[in-house]
């Protein structure tokens, strides 16, 4: 049904009942709030700010937070949390937002096809599926990051390669269920190529789940970040990343606790803006909340 | 109990100055002046160490802490004092051209060899041994640490039990060092073995050191235990156990609770070092260690083939602020690639001044034109490079960050592309792929100041060449110098031919020099025989000497 | 039922050899080597190096690295360590403990705490708690594991002193008291994400069971709200929650190898981070064959365990 409706009410979605469902879902909205501010600091806040993220002041090492115009203190060579902490931001979120896209990008493909052929191509296809769960994502993260240069795009790409799968299986399963489907049959009786039915006529059936599980892709990939950026094998300085900004931290966590808890905690509201946000499009998008 | 210690060492430089110490006893540290020590092995000492020691057959490829396990349980025929000094170990005396041990020409070797040693399982050790330890580290299907100098020894004669020669292809002065590192195995144990790489003597070894093997937990710790039939002085203590603690932080908080008595390998961090010379039952000091840190350079890549570019790259690295504000001013600023304890070190090199109007002086003078990025190039030639390190040595990194950012002040652009060790020290590194590194290498083979597989022309192993030449230097002259200073077995001649090696090398700055370093040790106060050895690569190279007062 | 074994048995080897040619490409592929770590010792050349690469048979083609190791380890040989020179089952079952004793432990608190959370949630549905529940389960599952961890050392090691920052036990010590007091930051710590999936997951299988007929017919005949809860929900949901620890394993598993970096905990997590900063390739491929083939446990079990019993079959 939703499908039918998706494609009929196009011209005014924003009335759509997902749409209410979600303005009226209280954590989505406090998470779009979230993510807004913060995108928005990250954005013009680094302009705002006395010192850029990149200045070394070694006179000014180890400066609390609070401390001049130091407003979240400094880190081991005396550069400026505040503007760390926002042009780690903008990276940080970005790597996020396109490890999702692209992790989103492969796993419906994968999913779109293995379910769509069935079959031998369904096994296999599958099977690497199951063989890319069995791993610790840690192992493949690690592994591949000492492969490659660990350039912003690059570790991009390395979270998208680990977190494709589970997309992957959501729309192969909604595939599957929705091959035998009249308007597919219909589709495959009119002698359409199979990539126009799977891509134009299946796909837009699963924009829902799809939207859901990327939302907490983008979670999880800003998780992944920080932790191989954490281990040292991320985001390399002097560009500032929320995990490379706690590399180190522990070592200090003594004498500057500041440098490990100013960027988990932010590290924390952005993810949890992300899941709030996905679990209110999932109440929305939710067919079974639809009133019969 | 100071004051005897005091005295101890005031009366051990003056051994090491009158140059006699080696004639007067076989071990260095032995004199009946010191009676505190124990007549019987008395108590235990807990050495805690960061890295886990695995490797305890000595000729397989060790690192520092395996040493520190392996000095303690076996022997070589010299070893080396903290001065430099060869002192007889298993032989009955260093042999040297004097004494007729060595031919005039350096091609004949002969040792004479104690007659009271035994392995750990009563048999006598013998020159059968000597000759079954040479043989089988060039023996192809032996996976062997090294083979720089023995592989010019040919036909190995045993002349008696306590007497053996060889013939040495051509002179090698550096060897009497490298058998400082080479440690005696038993003939009895690995002959008749087929493959001594699974052997079982791998993992229970039987040497003819001051310790004899205990037992080992791995993961967690090595205990060894006295022999009490060694053939030197010592040892004073029952047990000696290194305690594998992988955490450094973890490591200096069992040193301050007292769990352990030695903060071995790789130390206290600088950071830890002000509140730990204030620890009460501690003795903590800052022991110079023979690592010299360096912007390591690729010299065949194009940005780094100007002279003016290396030297104005070295003007505008504020060395003395990374020592002072990054390393809490422990280290010493160096120009040399040798420590500045050694024998061979040459004191006379032009200071470094940190000037970033001299660098851009030089680069404009070259002609090294800012383009619109601010970043310098010439015919072509961007003025940016990369600099690699192992990712998590945290003050390292920070001090590439601060040296990333005096370099673009005058122009430089340098990028940080840092990587797990493995990686690191892999191809990347042997093969020459990367641009610049920031590394602390030990360039000497042992204690001799031989630095041919580092700096000869034909041991570039990106150009098929056999040694360690990474940053791809050439220089005829540094050539020549290296190896005539090799051929010849005269120290002052030698010194004066490294002298000139190491001027010629700080005027082209094939590397960039930036510290020797320095280690903070500490252990227990009522804990005697602790001495620093800039020529061995571990504090505890002579646990044979350490006792608990009484 | 034996149809269904034998199916998902061949399912997961060939599952396992993808996991292994994946694993080993990968690692093999990555530069650098074993050999790196005698890299920078003085006087090494690039001789000696090359001489022990061929000892060790590193420079042969990939495939017949591959085939090598794999026809040794189906006759049970997982090979030998190169840094500890000790056979990779050894080395690995020395760590093993470690991590088992995190992971039981903290999955007894994530059940016992997220049961707990679940059910109150559902019987109280829409309160305080079970909002706060609610918004609390989503924040613990956005808090970075590592972090927390340095969170907790922070507070309860260097702040208030009362747990040890790291480590499995005092040398010296190792009592069974000393165990637990170092065992209780990390596995808390650990827990945390999954007292949030547990107490998610318990809260929709307790709403499932209280609009059910029976339940309400149960309650209809006056059993009390206590002992039908107690009989029926859990009876019915705590099964289906064996198929979600399954699902969960390697998660677990992840979880773990974070929480042992944080706390120098000597178990199997801080085993790969080693071995893979080394590349000591058989242990590597040791552990992630032993990560693989447990999950692949998990599975299975979670999937006979759902195919077996249909709860409101047996209930009816």
């Amino acid at each position: 049904m939703t499908a039918v409706e998706i494609h009929t009410h196009k011209h005014r979605w924003w009335r759509s009942r997902g749409v209410q469902r979600f303005v009226q879902h209280r954590l989505a909205m406090i998470g779009m709030a979230m993510l807004f501010l913060l995108t928005l600091a990250c954005i013009i806040g680094p302009y705002l700010l006395p010192y850029d993220e990149l200045y070394i002041d070694l006179r000014a090492r180890f400066a609390p937070p609070l401390s001049g115009d130091h407003y979240l203190g400094t880190d081991p060579l005396g550069r400026d949390i505040a503007a760390r902490l926002l042009m780690a931001g903008r990276i940080s979120l970005l790597v996020g937002f396109f490890a999702m896209v692209l992790s989103t990008a492969i796993g419906t493909v994968i999913g779109v096809v293995a379910g769509y052929y069935g079959g031998k191509v369904n096994s296999i296809l599958m099977r690497f599926v199951d063989a890319f769960l069995a791993f610790p994502s840690i192992f493949l993260l690690l592994a591949l990051a000492a492969f490659i240069n660990p350039s912003p795009v690059m570790i991009t790409i390395i979270i998208a390669v680990t977190s494709w799968m589970e997309i992957a299986r959501i729309v192969e399963a909604e595939v599957k269920s929705l091959r035998e489907r009249d308007f597919v049959m219909a589709g495959r009786m009119l002698g359409l190529r199979n990539s126009h039915i799977m891509f134009r006529e299946l796909l837009p059936n699963m924009v829902g789940p799809i939207i859901v599980a990327a939302t907490l892709t983008v979670a999880r990939a800003i998780l992944l970040e920080a932790y191989i950026s954490f281990l040292g094998y991320g985001i390399q300085p002097p560009l500032p990343s929320w995990g490379n900004m706690l590399n180190g931290a522990q070592q200090y966590l003594a004498t500057a606790p500041w440098l490990a808890i100013i960027p988990g905690i932010t590290i924390t509201i952005a993810v949890t803006s992300f899941n709030f946000i996905g679990d209110g499009l999932r109440d929305a998008l939710d067919v079974r909340n639809d009133p019969a | 109990m100071p004051i005897t210690n005091m005295n101890r060492r005031k009366a051990l430089t003056m051994l090491g100055l009158t140059g006699a110490a080696g004639a007067i006893a076989p071990n260095l540290l032995v004199s009946p002046a010191w009676a505190a020590r124990p007549d019987t092995p008395t108590g235990q000492i807990v050495v805690g160490v960061s890295q886990e020691p695995t490797v305890f057959n000595p000729l397989m490829p060790r690192i520092e802490v395996d040493d520190g396990v392996q000095l303690s349980v076996f022997d070589g025929l010299v070893r080396i004092s903290p001065d430099g000094e060869f002192i007889p170990a298993l032989a009955a005396e260093v042999p040297t051209i004097e004494n007729g041990g060595l031919s005039e020409d350096g091609l004949t070797w002969h040792f004479k060899l104690r007659d009271d040693v035994t392995w750990h399982d009563g048999e006598p050790f013998t020159a059968e041994d000597v000759k079954f330890t040479l043989e089988l580290i060039m023996d192809p299907n032996f996976r062997s640490w090294r083979t720089t100098g023995h592989e010019l020894v040919r036909d190995i004669e045993v002349v008696s039990p306590t007497e053996i020669k060889w013939r040495m292809e051509e002179p090698f002065a550096p060897y009497m060092s490298i058998l400082v590192e080479t440690m005696m195995v038993p003939k009895h144990i690995l002959g008749h073995l087929e493959d001594r790489n699974e052997a079982p003597f791998n993992q229970a070894p039987i040497g003819t050191g001051a310790f004899k093997w205990g037992s080992r937990k791995a993961g967690d710790h090595v205990e060894l235990v006295a022999n009490p039939d060694y053939f030197g002085e010592g040892p004073f203590v029952e047990r000696l156990i290194f305690k594998y603690i992988p955490d450094l932080t973890v490591l200096y908080t069992q040193f301050k609770s007292g769990d352990i008595d030695i903060i071995s390998n790789q130390y206290i961090t600088p950071d830890n070092y002000a509140e730990a010379k204030t620890l009460a039952g501690k003795e903590v000091s800052v022991v110079p260690a023979p690592t010299v840190e360096s912007v390591f350079l690729n010299n065949e890549k194009p940005q780094f083939q100007d002279s003016a570019v290396r030297q104005a790259i070295y003007a505008a690295i504020d060395k003395q602020t990374i020592i002072d504000a990054l390393y809490y001013g422990l280290p010493t600023p160096s120009e040399s690639y040798l420590p500045q304890q050694s024998y061979y070190y040459n004191p006379d090199l032009p200071r470094h001044e940190y000037s970033p109007e001299t660098a851009n002086k030089l680069l404009d003078e070259a002609g090294w034109e800012r383009g619109a990025d601010g970043i310098r190039a010439k015919d072509g030639v961007r003025l940016s490079f990369s600099n690699s390190t192992t990712s998590g040595n945290h003050l390292r990194e920070q001090a590439q960050q601060f040296i990333q950012q005096s370099l673009g002040e005058v122009g430089i652009e340098m990028t940080i592309e840092n990587k797990p060790p493995a990686v690191m020290w892999g191809e990347y590194w042997t093969q020459s792929q990367f641009d610049s590194v920031i590394v602390g290498i030990v360039f000497t083979t042992g204690a001799d100041a031989d630095v041919t597989v580092r700096f000869a022309s034909d041991a570039i192993p990106a150009q098929g060449g056999r040694g360690s030449n990474t940053g791809q230097y050439q220089n005829p002259e540094v050539d020549k110098l290296l190896e005539e200073a090799g051929r010849i077995f005269d120290q002052a001649k030698r010194k004066e031919l490294y002298g000139q090696v190491q001027e010629i090398i700080r005027e082209d700055l094939p590397l960039l020099p930036l510290f020797q370093y320095a280690t903070v040790r500490g252990h227990k106060e009522g804990l005697k025989g602790i001495e620093a050895n800039i020529n061995t690569r571990i504090d505890t190279w002579n646990a044979a000497q350490y006792y608990w007062d009484q | 039922m034996a149809g269904f074994l034998v199916k998902r048995l061949w399912q997961s080897i060939v599952l396992l050899i993808i996991v292994s040619m994946i694993g080993f490409g990968v690692l093999h592929l990555t530069p650098g080597g074993p050999l790196s770590q005698y890299a920078l010792t003085p006087g090494m050349t690039q001789e000696t190096m090359d001489r022990i690469a061929e000892q060790m048979g590193l420079n042969r083609p990939l495939p017949i690295q591959y085939l090598d190791w794999a026809w040794r380890l189906l006759q049970g040989d997982w090979g030998t360590s190169y840094r500890d020179q000790q056979p990779v089952l050894t080395v690995i079952g020395r760590h093993l403990f470690a991590t088992l004793l995190l992971m039981v432990s903290s999955t007894v608190i994530s059940i016992g705490l997220g049961t707990w959370i679940g059910i109150r949630g559902a019987t109280h549905r829409y309160s305080t708690f079970d909002y706060t529940a609610t918004v609390g389960a989503m924040i613990a599952l956005s808090i970075p594991t590592f972090w927390f961890g340095l969170v907790g050392i922070y507070v309860f090691s260097l702040k208030l002193g009362w747990l040890p920052a790291g480590n499995m036990y005092t040398i010296g010590d190792g009592s069974l008291l000393d165990y637990l007091h170092h065992l209780i930051l990390p596995s808390v710590v650990l827990a945390l994400v999954n007292i949030a999936i547990w107490s998610r997951y318990m809260r929709t299988a307790t709403l499932d069971v209280i609009n059910q007929d029976f339940v309400k017919t149960a309650r209809a005949k006056g059993v009390g709200e206590r002992r039908v809860l107690m009989k029926h929900v859990v009876g019915n949901a705590l099964l289906p929650m064996i198929t979600l620890a399954g699902m969960q394993l390697p998660n677990l598993l992840s979880g773990a190898l974070v929480t042992e970096t944080v706390f120098t905990w000597p178990g199997m997590g801080r085993l790969f981070l080693d071995s893979l900063g080394y590349n000591d390739y058989p242990v590597v491929m040791g552990l992630l064959m032993f990560s693989a083939i447990l999950v692949l446990l998990g599975n299975l079990i979670a999937d006979l365990v759902a195919a077996s019993i249909d709860p409101r079959i047996r209930l009816a």
